[in-house]
């Protein structure tokens, strides 16, 4: 450096701008080996899960068949507008309403609703835009690929229930699976997330296991705007096993009809196969359409309409076979018969009581609804002579009527495979303390009340069938249940095959039936009174069908105290039976609510499904056919247009 | 004599500082091919290269004194430039910033304020330069504030911030090297060290560092919880891209790599380094920095040999623009430092930088020719 002067140290100055040139380059590789060396695995992983992306393909759930192969429930393929929860990330979604709600005609406030919610969801996967969007929708998505990359539409099975709210309470129904369910284990172990739909209600409910498939998804590359670039791979969903239901859709029309034109239109009608539990037929009116819950629910209106069903005073939600008691009235006697010839209160030889008209416990009357002088216990049934069971029960005391109550597991759940079954209450002396304090004591006034389902006896209407179409078969109580069988589905992809199963398969702890010991000659003597209700002039005499002989009892109960029994405050109507008496096939209950008298109703009612079974089984007009109120076959002709595909037999 | 010349030139030839300068833009432009396999930038830089290599050759074996005695000459050429550029009719918008000329006949466009560069160091290198007895004064660094001043300005105007603090460098390497006290160095050093903080908090306080701008450090104080869709996400997927490469480069096919699926932005300019990273790993990084580091070293030893103190100037202050601007644009791609849009000499995609960095190298390639000379 020849111009050097050592007054400016030049040469220090020029080291000391090589060493910095040094040093800069070194912070950058330390930092080189703590993004690359140190982190790589982790920054690697990052990368890799932005550009790769699980697109779920919902699987379709199973077909719902009746015992003859009519679909009853099943699910068709719909589009839905989406916007997928990475792409929007961090993205100020309220800019996209305005053009998506003009753009594919929804409620530019819904929108922003929905928007709002998800965000206070940190584990939401896609933001629902519009369900079941038309064709003019997804043109107008595809058309707008530039501008809204990150709106997808997306294909998934929506439930289809049938019209009139047919079956509701059986069915029930899906929906998204509620936060407050994917915080429980029960849910959680099973692997379901978010959006995930389930059964929330009847079959749907108890059998989603089987019912549910197994989710598919397109393994895919995306861009940093979300746009599909290739596909991995793709894994195809499994469809959910289809389960056939023990469920007559002929005798189901025909109750729903009966039901659909009482005088209330509030009411319950089963029918069970008395030789094994098989519910033929389970309706509870008022009806509610499921397809609310599958289709309508997250739209203003249908969340609107649920508020309204929630809000009804008829409880169209209620299953009242399962999830209502009512007082069994003089249907209680079967038992009570039954119990007191078993416990010895009376013999078949000397069955006779005083009917009295009535009885005087301490200073109050309680009559009987007619003067039967001394009847035998078949006459009593026959003629419902309430005056003989209160003498019974005294017979009996409260501890014969508990005793009675727990052999005919009457203070258990019948265990239908329905959710949320309620317990009956039954008279015992712990019930009387809880419900009246003042006057703990059992007295003998209380065991009569018992002992003609009054006050004390507050049960649901399928515990009542499956008590007495247990004794029609000689004392075999079966399981109420809707399942027959669900149908195997093959192995596809990593999913297992999933095999058939019947009744018999499924786990129960119970024994079914629990075989209640009741001596042939018990057996012979109250099927002979049961038999006398229909057809030897009993108070169901109106319904007797000559070959085909029902037994049956009628029943009212009270709604209200006496004289004031009118109008709204009518009692509930009463009929339960089964045929033929001898060889049971077929077991029927109805209660119609506030209608008035068990042989006015209830019996008719039962009396016209029986008119369909007979015709379905014995291809022949019933005998003395009840004059049709509206058509029964009007119905199912109308159910099988609207659905004609649902319907059709598989 | 003319054979005597050839012979000397052949000798003292830096083929050293040529060649590395050359491997590095090849390298670069594998890189940018690789970015965006789909376009031709890789074609154009590799034209750009015979360009730049020629213009190199033609200032090299120019005596670097006829250059500087008409630097000023070269400096309102380049001030005319980055007129021109602000004029709509000549001037290109990309991006809100009017700063590139576009040449005709399709080649694409060039960006005046990456040459200005050198007619700037030029500038100062002919100012300062003169055979110097005492401490530098404060008229002297007055005017070479001025010198500095004028381009910055023009460029303001596009406006293009990130170019012109790479300007800045290359005055204070002169200032330094022009003897300038070194308390007023350690006064500057400290001053600033303590001000820096002090200003961005005033800066914040009053709102006169804008919500965007703070967005871009904190970014750098902590990547892992700033706001990866917004402000922070160049930053966050450059560190990703750079992470992913670990240390011998990442498994993943180009056709879907952090730049081909555009998570990544820019990846042939200003995130040249992070595709690099990705695609060559910690080795590969190694290798770029050690290349650079010999580079400018080379360029310093030719400095110092420099025959007098106008050609040491010139060639120092074009490393000091240099080394800021890879520090600045590494840092960047590494999180380090805030997004700022500044090219990685030699390796960004980009004719302008390309052959301004050349004639830089020709520069020092031509001082350390005739040191022998006089």
């Amino acid at each position: 450096m020849k111009f050097e002067d050592t007054s400016q140290n030049l040469r220090a100055r020029l080291r000391a701008i090589q060493l910095l040139v040094v040093l800069m380059l070194s912070v950058l590789g330390i930092r080189l080996y703590l993004l690359q060396v140190v982190n790589g695995q982790r920054y690697a992983e990052i990368a890799q899960n932005q550009r790769i992306r699980l697109l779920p393909i919902p699987a379709p759930r199973g077909i719902i068949f009746d015992r003859d192969g009519h679909s009853l429930v099943d699910s068709r393929p719909i589009y839905n507008v989406i916007l997928s929860r990475e792409d929007v990330k961090g993205r100020e979604l309220n800019n996209l309403v305005e053009p998506l709600s003009q753009g594919l005609a929804i409620d530019a406030e819904l929108l922003r609703e929905r928007f709002e919610e998800i965000k206070s969801q940190p584990a939401f996967e896609s933001i629902l835009v519009k369900q079941d969007a038309s064709p003019g929708d997804i043109a107008w998505v595809e058309a707008r690929r530039l501008e809204f990359p990150e709106l997808r539409v997306e294909q998934q099975p929506q439930r289809r229930y049938p019209p009139n709210g047919l079956l509701a309470h059986v069915l029930g129904y899906v929906g998204e699976i509620s936060p407050e369910q994917l915080k429980q284990a029960s849910y959680k172990d099973k692997g379901l997330k978010p959006g995930d739909i389930i059964g929330q209600s009847g079959l749907e409910q108890i059998y989603d296991d089987y019912l549910r498939g197994r989710d598919g998804y397109r393994k895919v590359i995306v861009d940093s705007r979300g746009r599909i670039q290739d596909e991995i791979e793709t894994i195809p969903p499994q469809p959910g096993q289809d389960l056939i239901t023990t469920i007559d859709l002929d005798l189901q029309l025909a109750a729903e009809e009966q039901l659909r034109t009482s005088v209330t239109k509030r009411g319950v009608i089963i029918s069970m196969d008395p030789n094994n539990g098989e519910i033929l037929a389970l309706a509870s009116f008022p009806s509610f359409d499921p397809n609310l819950f599958s289709q309508r629910i997250g739209t203003k209106e249908g969340h609107a309409e649920y508020v309204a069903l929630l809000n009804d005073p008829e409880t169209p939600l209620l299953n009242r076979a399962v999830q209502s008691r009512y007082m069994p009235g003089s249907t209680w006697k079967i038992p009570m018969a039954v119990a007191g010839l078993q416990q010895g209160a009376i013999t078949v030889d000397h069955s006779n009581l005083v009917c009295g008209g009535g009885i005087t416990i301490g200073n109050k009357f309680t009559r009987c609804m007619g003067n039967h002088g001394t009847p035998d216990i078949k006459t009593a049934i026959t003629r419902s002579c309430d005056g003989y069971f209160y003498r019974l029960g005294l017979k009996m005391g409260i501890d014969g009527i508990v005793a009675m109550v727990d052999e005919f597991d009457l203070n258990r759940r019948s265990g239908i495979d329905l959710p949320n079954e309620v317990v009956n209450w039954t008279p015992s002396r712990e019930f009387k303390k809880r419900m009246q304090p003042s006057s703990p004591e059992w007295k003998d006034i209380d065991t009569v009340y018992a002992s003609f389902g009054q006050v004390y006896d507050v049960i649901t209407p399928i515990s009542l069938l499956r008590t007495v179409m247990g004794i029609g078969v000689g004392g075999r109580l079966y399981i109420p249940h809707l399942f027959r069988e669900v149908r195997p589905v093959s192995a596809s992809g990593p999913f297992e095959y999933r095999r058939a199963r019947t009744f018999q398969d499924l786990d129960s702890s119970r024994p079914n039936p629990k075989v209640v010991p009741i001596p042939e000659v018990i057996h012979h003597t109250v099927v002979e009174g049961m038999w006398g209700v229909v057809n030897n002039g009993g108070t169901g005499a109106s319904i007797k069908m000559a070959g085909f002989d029902i037994a049956g009892k009628t029943g009212t109960a009270q709604v209200v105290g006496l004289g004031k029994d009118v109008g709204k405050n009518k009692d509930h109507s009463w009929f339960v039976s089964y045929a033929p008496a001898y060889k049971p096939e077929i077991a029927l209950l109805a209660l119609i609510e506030n209608s008035g008298f068990g042989s006015l109703h209830a019996a008719p009612a039962v009396r016209r499904v029986y008119d369909v079974y007979y015709r379905k089984t014995r291809n022949e007009e019933p005998p003395g056919a009840l004059p049709i109120a509206k058509t029964p076959k009007a119905a199912p002709k109308e159910v099988k247009k609207a659905g004609s595909e649902e319907l059709a037999k598989n | 004599m003319v054979a005597i010349l050839q012979k000397r030139t052949l000798r003292d030839f830096d083929w050293v500082l040529a060649f590395l300068a050359i491997v590095i833009v090849c390298f670069g432009t594998i890189q940018i091919r690789h970015a965006l396999p789909t376009e031709g930038y890789w074609v154009k830089q590799l034209i750009g290269l015979a360009i730049a290599m020629a213009v190199m050759l033609a200032v090299a074996l120019t005596d670097y004194r006829r250059l500087l005695n008409i630097a000023p000459l070269f400096y309102v050429f380049g001030l005319v430039l980055l007129v021109m550029v602000l004029i709509p009719g000549i001037g290109l918008k990309i991006n809100g910033q009017r700063a590139w000329i576009k040449i005709p006949g399709g080649i694409g466009q060039f960006q005046p304020s990456e040459f200005v560069k050198v007619t700037t160091a030029m500038m100062l290198a002919r100012y300062f330069g003169k055979h110097r007895l005492q401490m530098l004064t404060w008229k002297e660094t007055a005017i070479g504030g001025l010198i500095l001043a004028l381009p910055l300005v023009l460029i303001l105007k596009e406006p293009d911030v990130g170019s012109v603090l790479t300007y800045f460098p290359i005055l204070l390497v002169i200032l330094f090297l022009s003897a300038i006290r070194i308390r007023l160095v350690v006064a500057g050093i400290v001053l600033g060290l303590v001000m820096l903080p002090f200003a961005y908090w005033v800066g914040v306080k009053t709102n006169l560092v804008k919500g965007y701008q703070q967005e871009r450090i904190n970014v750098i104080l902590d990547p892992e919880k700033a706001d990866r869709r917004g402000f922070g996400y160049n930053t966050w997927q450059s560190i990703l891209t750079v992470g992913e490469g670990g240390l011998f480069g990442a498994q993943a096919s180009t056709e879907y790599s952090q730049s081909s699926l555009k998570f990544l932005p820019e990846p042939h300019t200003d995130f040249i380094f992070a595709v690099t990273a990705g695609n060559a790993g910690f080795i590969g990084c190694i290798m770029v920095l050690l290349a650079y580091a010999i580079l400018l070293s080379r360029m310093i030893t030719g400095a110092r040999r420099a025959p007098d103190r106008m050609g040491m100037l010139v060639i120092m202050g074009i490393v000091g623009g240099l080394t800021f601007q890879i520090f600045i644009n590494i840092g960047m791609a590494l999180g380090i430092l805030p997004v700022i849009g500044v090219p990685l000499p030699l390796m960004s995609a980009g004719l302008a930088s390309l052959i301004a960095t050349f004639i830089a190298i020709g520069f020092a390639i031509s001082v350390q020719l005739r040191r022998f000379v006089n």
